[in-house]
């Protein structure tokens, strides 16, 4: 598989799929020769914001699709991105008590976070380092 | 600890995740009887922020009552997962179940 290779999926979002959209993204980043650590990294933060998406976008949503869609795309230049969006409605708040680990973690593994709340909530992670670089 | 009855061990494998939530919820549980925890999770290859909040309600719980908890951790992905939303020091982690145990030893001692 070459850098410009993507991967998209489209799934209800419902607790049941975020493993198997999980395994399909650790499969691509197998298949584009991602060590194990970054691509446990990687599927630990998406995991996150998948899970998001299922427990919070459509609590104060009317919207009639409850879906989760991630695009994952790797560049050239060794850079991963993986968005995570979502038809809901973001929830503004302090962190629930016990809680707010998900963005943290997030925080804590991409090098780049980006929450747009225009229509839906997107969620842009982007990934960077020699783990990400085309494999000759 | 004395009594080896008394430690109670739960174990929990695999991907600990959303999915699974009231699966984790419902392994995690004490009896009056237990003197001490160890939470054998040496085959668990991922955890989310759901599986860590469960697990943190329960070290919690069980510190207010003065039960220790060990936990047994072999996993890359489980050790990073707990640095990373800042929660290293939140859990007793061991690499192996006489590691724990030495340790829940130590605590009825102490
Ligand atoms: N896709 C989303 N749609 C709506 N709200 C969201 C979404 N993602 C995050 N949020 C909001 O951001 C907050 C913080 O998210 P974060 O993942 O850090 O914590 P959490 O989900 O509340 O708890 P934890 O991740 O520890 O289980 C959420 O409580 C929610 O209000
Ligand atoms: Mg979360």
């Amino acid at each position: 598989m070459k850098p410009g290779s993507e991967l998209r999926l489209y799934c209800p979002a419902q607790s049941q799929y975020v493993a198997p959209i999980r395994h399909a993204l650790a499969a691509f980043l197998e298949a584009l020769q991602v060590d194990p650590g970054a691509r446990d990294d990687v599927t630990t933060a998406t995991g996150e914001a998948l899970a998001n998406v299922v427990e919070h976008a459509y609590v104060r949503s009317s919207s009639k699709t409850r879906d989760v869609q991630l695009l994952a795309r790797i560049d050239r230049g060794g850079r991963l991105s993986v968005y995570v969006s979502d038809r809901g409605s973001f929830i503004r708040r302090k962190p629930l008590p016990g809680r707010g680990f998900g963005l943290r973690i997030i925080r804590a593994i991409a090098q780049q976070l980006r929450i747009d709340t225009t229509r839906g909530t997107c969620v842009s992670m982007t990934f960077e380092g020699p783990a990400f670089l085309e494999k000759r | 600890m004395s009594d080896g009855e008394s430690i109670k061990t739960i174990r929990l494998g695999g991907e600990l995740e959303i999915g699974r939530k009231d699966e984790i919820r419902t392994a995690l549980q004490r009896s009056g009887s237990d003197r001490a925890v160890l939470l054998d999770l040496s085959d668990v290859t991922y955890a989310d922020s759901v599986a860590l909040t469960e697990l943190l309600r329960f070290c919690v719980s069980s510190s207010h009552d003065a039960i220790p908890v060990a936990l047994v951790v072999r996993t890359p992905q489980f050790a990073r997962v707990v640095q990373y939303a800042g929660l290293a020091g939140a859990f007793k982690i061991f690499g192996d179940r006489d590691a724990a145990l030495a340790y829940l030893a130590r605590s009825d001692t102490e």
